[in-house]
């Protein structure tokens, strides 16, 4: 029993629909705009009076102006007088405003107003000014645009005066403008100094924001550098700073900050070898570390595809002239060291050893690699590493090269 | 006979929301699913008959799953929130579970006593509290629970065939199916069809003397006789989960699921893959593993036949990978697709009742006098007490599974975040978190803002994400160089996904988050790091979405509730009945089949005792195995494997206690040595496998060679090292290597920079963009570009400048076309190029094409994933031409460009090269980008490569880099035509910025070296720094 209460409640459930409308015998009505003026100005309270002989619901008025069409309804005056009023958005645009009287989807009526800007009231200045950076020199500039607009933000009518004026370190230069297609612009040229260009503009007697343009500074040109440091013995461990002069444009500027400076080493070996500075105040300054043999460095710096500077060079001599190595516990352990540096010091640690073993018939094992700790290092070569044999073992470090041919046994 | 309450029911569910009801508010959060449920139940609070929903894969529909657990959440999340809503669920499920399995033991036993003990048993069953408290599998359990419940109507339907019980059945059905889709699909094969035959048995055997007289004819006969009641119960169970949830259907029709299969651990071999065994074998069988051979014994008698033959195809479908059999009977597909684990969680609940009968046996029945009476009184309270101690001591092992081994991140204070999303119009485009594991379902349930990412697999739809088998993008390095290849091509295009921010709650990302462009915005105050892109646009306002029909949103958001109302009327009667006792209520006809258990078999006590010693030989072996294996220094091979993955978890000072104590390196040293050792794979490397070989060993020192793979976010590094092993009283240690003993000229040091700031918008307010704030974008220029073929891969290659005044990022990106002008496809530069550039920088770049235009090239992706071989595009036409379009904008951070080239030299091995750090930033990786040049110095190729360790503040860093031959590469086109900048035409730019261009400075800076195919080489340098200062 529950069951069938359940599917008929269902089925009343889904048979409910709403219900069909009947069509009304269509009126249509006599109607005739009440003169008026066909000018307005912006921000007037506007209304359009019709006189018709039967007031029925659904005439409506259609209304459309640049920003888009609305539908209004009317409101009644008297017996025979229909009234629309504008709603602000509509009043308030500038411009052609067309509207139609509609019943249903019949048109039975239709005409045009103009409104103009308001300019009695204040102005306003919408102003841009682009791009924000422009690079010294002759062919760049920053554009200023300004669009016044009445208190609405209609834009004012073509041939308003404006005033531009633009400062540049202890220039302000101003100059008269006119609009034109509702705007008025002007180029600002890039200056070949570098610096900041502030803009602003008038019109009406109301004056825009302040704007600004950044002139920075042009490429880089050819420049001078100079290397530098504590000594000039090759020990692997001091640091060669090397520093550019102020480096600065045709326009006699000095280049921006961060502007990046390869400085480009070829050592004699024609290896190229680079360290890499930023300027600041148009010095850049970069720094490598001393190489850790004889060598002869030529340098140059390069501001890449704009500027490059002198080659200046700068030769390493050798600090370490020789090292001792001893072999111990069937060869296997090799003691390097001490390595002595130009003054008979101990080198700092760290100087890099390379040991490439050959076997008996000259092919290549392997290369072993270590620093010096102390002034000395050491290297061990278990038996599971190398067996044992005749090996040839050629020891590497601050350029100078070591060869021994040792039988390397287990005691 | 007065109806008494039943004590031990009673008991069960007290027992049962006491210890479940407290113990999920510490675990349900770190499951697995419980909060992709919530993220579902708040997609329901929000809109509820809406099934798009855009927060997670682009967007994705909720009508890939039931609805009914989340719908029941989102609705109870107006009382108290989605937890509270998730927790009433929980403990509506926990009751449902327990009375559940005690209606189930009743109709399988007929005796109230047994189902008591069977109420007991499932509030302590190890599945169960797998299920719930580890898995989190909310609708799962809820569905198994009300199916439990369903089955003794169904069998009261079929044996008496009242309407009364049709409707109770069907309405239980329907509930069951709109919580879950799997479970009523197999319950029904697995469940109900052992029931219905069960049902006929019982009606066959009341028509002969005994079950001996039971002969296949009878039964058959009664089959016919009760032939409508099985088909119309039938056709009404598949009308009703095709109906119930038939927007699901049409769903899964209309997006089938084309995601690759995704590897899941219930479907391992469990005994290669031992973790997976004890999760899915090991814990949900728990005891019933001793009491096996009586399940077997018990099902197999006539009576229980179906359920016997159920219960042992749910046993051998359970084992996952480790036999051949389940795949062979599932078929491929469905293997690939279903999880294995579901198997062997039915198989437990349908033992359920027979070891209820087991435990009533062994505590008050036959098998309690024939133990006592062959083994002594005695040994029947040591064997009781094992197997309860056993079954105790499984609830707490896998109650206490997720706190001692955490399978997700330690919990993540989400507020931070969702003020970050919420502020400033940072959701106007998509986030992606990386490390948060399933708590980013938490995450999007709090927030509007949308994330390229998801976690629930079946239903994502970017081909990105289907042809990868990659659970979430969100925890990809577990999935090795596949995940990490899926996660760098978000991270490529991500102006394709209008992905901006990234949270990171992982640093393991950081490096190849900073490769492909992106940078560090700022740390929040839970610790999350955020990473933004520059030059991603935000999310359209207008999103695509996949619209389906009025009525299956209404069917989609009125049937599930409906059911559970339905239901609820219709049995309310009954339960409120049964549950005051209010009326005397005639007793069912399978409480009549109430056995006498008065003679246990023998022979079965003696096979079960020798079954169960098998079963202790098996767990004595394999915790021996595990033990053997995890004692670190019991042999040279384990003090290898245990002092890399000591090294692997950055457990320095127990690596520290495997060095040899004798080699005289003290903990300070050594964690000082190994705090200022930093790099790829001292920070963002996770170990993928390990190769020790052991040689030389004698029986105090051996020799290892350990050969490592690991996974790093940028490519797979193989390493080998060489280590001296060493037995010292009884232990095996590793002698310490050597550090590199280099020291800086001095402790002080001074450097001048340039460092920059930008404001973003400098006056407070909410609007879009204030024209006055809106920064230039930095001019570049290209100054080569070219397509070049290599290896049967088309490249776009080039070179370019950032020839404004202020540091830029780049952003570039290439378009292939054919000899029509049809594109083919377009991809960034991803890690071959320096995204960030001061003023005058240079920088080549490589673009390779990775195959997102995936329909057309999804046959032929490779299985595996490997970033360095990456799946280029298949192109149908060959490309010809190109189109290059880079976008600068101005860059704040990761400038540091003081990495100098301190010495070069050619030997056998390659390039041999020093990299010398002169500024004060540690640098973690260090990348070369290698150019090659021809004679004429024209750009032929850009190679990279990583150096593996870091750079630290004015010291140095070898490498190695062997250069290629280039023979055999092809330039198709080389051209600056359709290269763009900003979206200008570059050629303006160089004629307007560089008109006098000093060409010769390209030649100047390059390496004059004759290889094949080439004549200069350039090693650029682009330094990550991990922690910047």
């Amino acid at each position: 029993m529950r069951i069938k209460i359940l599917i008929v409640l269902t089925l009343i459930l889904v048979s409910c629909s709403s219900k069909e409308e009947k069509l009304k015998p269509i009126i249509e009505p006599q109607i005739e705009l009440v003169p008026l003026t066909n000018n307005f100005i912006a921000g007037d309270t506007i209304s359009l009076l019709f006189k018709t002989d039967t007031v029925v619901s659904n005439l409506k008025l259609r209304l459309k102006n640049a920003f888009g069409n609305v539908l209004l309804n009317h409101l009644k005056i008297n017996s025979d007088i229909i009234a629309f009023k504008f709603p602000m958005s509509y009043s308030r645009l500038a411009g052609p405003c067309h509207w139609k009287v509609i019943q249903e989807e019949k048109t039975l009526l239709k005409g045009k107003l103009n409104i103009s800007t308001n300019k009695a009231k204040e102005t306003h200045i919408e102003s841009y000014f682009g791009p924000r950076s422009v690079t010294a020199g002759y062919n760049d500039y920053s554009m200023l645009t300004i669009a016044p607009t009445d208190v609405y933000d209609n834009p004012l009518d073509d041939q308003t005066p404006v005033t531009v004026k633009y400062q540049f370190l202890e220039n302000i230069s101003e100059l008269n403008i006119e609009t034109k297609n509702f705007i008025a612009w002007y180029n600002v040229r890039a200056t070949t100094k570098s610096g900041r260009i502030l803009v602003s503009s008038e019109c009406n007697s109301t004056t825009s924001k302040e704007l600004t343009t950044i002139v920075y500074p042009s490429n880089a040109t050819g420049f001078s550098i100079s290397a530098s440091s504590a000594h000039n013995f090759a020990d692997g461990n001091q640091i060669l700073t090397l520093k550019s002069d102020i480096i600065k444009d045709e326009f006699d500027n000095v280049v921006s900050d961060g502007t990046l400076v390869t400085f480009v080493i070829r050592n004699e070996k024609n290896a190229h070898l680079y360290t890499i500075g930023t300027t600041l105040g148009g010095i850049a300054e970069a720094r490598t570390l001393h190489p850790d043999k004889a060598s002869r460095w030529e340098i140059q710096a390069f501001v890449t595809g704009a500027a490059e500077s002198n080659v200046t060079e700068f030769s390493f001599t050798p600090a370490i002239k020789d090292y001792p190595v001893y072999f111990s516990k069937g060869n296997r352990n090799i003691d390097i060291g001490p390595f002595e540096s130009f003054m008979k010091q101990l080198v700092p640690d760290g100087i890099l050893l390379q040991l490439d073993i050959y076997d008996e018939n000259g092919a290549f094992i392997e290369t072993k690699k270590t620093t010096t700790k102390d002034g000395v290092c050491n290297i061990f070569l278990g038996e599971y590493f190398l067996p044992s044999g005749t090996y040839t073992l050629k020891f590497k470090a601050a350029g100078i090269s070591k060869e021994f041919t040792k039988n390397i046994h287990d005691n | 006979m007065k109806k008494k309450t039943n004590t031990l029911l009673i008991l069960a569910l007290i027992v049962g929301l006491a210890f479940h009801g407290s113990a999920i508010f510490f675990t349900l959060e770190y499951t697995y699913d419980a909060l992709i449920h919530l993220f579902f139940a708040d997609h329901y609070a929000d809109s509820w008959f809406d099934p798009w929903e855009y927060r997670w894969y682009t967007g994705f529909t909720v009508q890939s799953y039931p609805p009914l657990v989340h719908q029941v959440i989102g609705i109870l999340s107006y009382i108290g929130g989605l937890k509270f809503g998730m927790y009433t669920v929980a403990l509506i499920a926990i009751v449902l579970f327990i009375t559940g399995a005690y209606r189930y033991t009743l109709l399988m036993t007929g005796s109230r006593r047994i189902a008591g003990y069977g109420a007991v048993l499932a509030v302590f069953s190890s599945t169960f509290v797998e299920t719930l408290h580890i898995f989190g599998q909310l609708p799962s359990v809820s569905a198994l629970s009300i199916l439990l419940h369903s089955m003794t109507e169904i069998y009261l339907w079929i044996k008496t065939g009242k309407t009364r019980y049709f409707f109770t059945s069907a309405s239980m059905l329907a509930v069951t199916v709109t919580s879950h889709h799997v479970t009523p699909l197999f319950g029904m094969v697995f469940f109900i069809a052992p029931l219905i035959g069960m049902a006929v048995m019982d009606a066959s055997r009341e028509k002969v003397d005994s079950y001996k007289a039971l002969s296949f004819k009878v039964f058959w006969a009664t089959t016919l006789q009760h032939f409508w009641r099985i088909a119309k119960f039938g056709f009404t169970g598949i009308f009703l989960l095709v109906f119930c949830i038939f927007p699901y259907w049409y769903n899964s029709k209309r997006n089938p699921i084309t995601q690759v299969s995704i590897p899941h651990g219930s479907r391992d071999n469990f005994l290669e893959i031992t973790s997976s065994g004890l999760v899915f074998f090991i814990i949900p069988w728990g005891v019933f593993l001793f009491v096996l051979p009586y399940f077997f014994y018990r099902y197999f008698s006539k009576r229980y036949i179906f359920f016997g033959l159920s219960f042992t195809l749910l046993t051998i479908l359970g084992t996952g990978g480790t036999t051949p059999i389940p795949l062979m009977m599932l078929g491929e597909t469905a293997f690939n697709i279903l999880t294995l684990d579901r198997f062997t969680l039915w198989a437990t609940i349908m033992a359920l009742p027979i070891f209820a009968e087991f435990g009533y046996r062994m505590v008050e029945g036959d098998l309690k006098t024939l133990v006592q009476q062959k083994f002594g009184a005695v040994y029947h309270r040591v064997l009781g007490g094992l197997i309860a101690g056993g079954m105790l001591f499984m609830v707490l092992f896998t109650m206490t599974l997720g706190y001692f081994r955490p399978s997700q991140p330690a919990k993540i204070k989400m507020l931070p975040i969702v003020n970050f999303l919420g502020a400033d119009s940072h959701d106007a485009w998509r986030y992606l978190p990386l490390g948060f594991g399933d708590q980013m379902a938490w995450l999007s349930a709090q927030t509007k803002a949308m994330t390229v990412d998801g976690n629930y697999h079946s239903a994502r739809r970017l081909p990105e994400l289907t042809t990868r088998a990659i659970e979430r993008i969100e925890n990809s390095k577990f999935r090795g160089v596949e995940g990490i290849g899926s996660l760098q091509q978000f991270l490529t295009v991500p102006e394709k996904y209008n992905l901006k921010y990234i949270f990171s709650n992982d640093k393991f990302y950081d490096p190849i988050l900073y490769y492909c462009g992106w940078q560090r915005l700022q740390q929040l105050e839970n610790g999350i790091m955020v990473w933004e892109k520059l030059n991603v646009a935000p999310i359209p306002q207008i999103m695509p979405k996949q619209d389906v029909p009025t009525i299956m949103k209404i069917m989609w958001g009125i049937i599930p509730l409906s059911t559970v109302l339905i239901a609820f009327f219709i049995n309310i009667q009954m339960i409120w009945v049964r549950l005051l006792k209010s009326r005397k209520i005639e007793e069912h006809s399978f409480r009549k089949l109430e056995l006498p258990y008065n003679k246990f078999p023998r022979k079965l006590l003696i096979f079960s005792h020798f079954w169960a010693f098998i079963v202790l030989l098996c767990l004595a072996y394999g915790i021996y195995l595990f033990y053997i294996k995890n004692v670190a220094q019991h042999s040279a091979n384990n003090v290898v494997e245990s002092y890399y993955d000591a090294l692997d978890f950055k457990e320095f000072s127990r690596a520290h206690s495997y060095l040899d104590p004798e080699s005289n390196v003290t903990i300070a040293q050594y964690m000082l040595e190994v705090s200022v050792t930093d790099g790829i794979l001292s920070s963002y490397a996770k170990m993928d496998s390990l190769g020790i070989e052991i040689y030389d060993e004698t029986k105090n020192s051996a020799k290892a060679k350990v050969a490592t793979r690991w996974i790093t976010p940028l490519e797979n590094v193989f390493h080998n090292d060489y280590h001296e092993l060493v037995k010292k009283d009884n232990k095996w240690y590793i002698k310490p290597s050597k550090f590199d003993n280099d020291i800086p000229p001095d402790q002080l040091f001074t450097a001048n920079s340039t460092t920059y700031y930008n404001h973003g918008r400098r006056k407070i307010t909410t609007q879009e963009t204030y024209h006055e704030d809106v920064l230039k974008q930095p001019v570049l220029e290209i100054l080569s570009a070219k397509l070049v073929k290599y290896k049967g891969q088309y490249s776009v290659i080039g070179e370019l400048q950032n020839v404004d005044n202020t540091p830029a990022d780049v952003v570039i990106k290439a378009t292939l076309y054919n000899d029509l002008n049809k594109e083919l496809a377009n991809y960034n530069a991803k890690h071959q190029i320096k995204h960030k550039l001061m003023p005058k920088e240079t920088t080549t770049f490589k673009i390779n094409f990775e195959g997102i235009a995936w329909s057309s090239t999804k046959d032929t992706l490779p299985p595996t994933f490997d970033p360095d071989q990456f799946t280029p595009v298949s192109f149908e036409e060959q490309p010809t031409k190109f189109n290059l379009q880079s976008a600068g904008n101005i860059a704040n951070t990761d400038l540091y460009k003081h990495v100098a080239l301190q010495d070069l030299e050619y030997t056998e091995q390659g390039f041999n090269g020093v990299l010398f750090n002169s500024g004060v930033q540690e640098v973690t990786i260090p990348q070369l980008i290698v150019s090659y040049y021809d004679s004429d110095n024209k750009l032929l190729w850009v190679d990279h490569k990583f150096v593996p360790e870091g750079v630290r503040i004015q010291r140095k860093q070898f490498f190695n880099y062997k250069p290629l031959e280039l023979d055999s590469l092809e330039i198709i086109n080389s051209s600056l035509d359709n290269c763009f900048v900003n979206g200008l035409p570059n050629k303006a730019i160089a004629d307007k910025i560089f008109p006098n261009r000093k060409l010769i400075h390209g030649k100047q800076q390059t390496q004059p070296f004759k290889g094949k195919g080439y004549d200069y080489l350039k090693f650029e340098i682009n330094s990550y720094i991990g922690n910047p200062k």
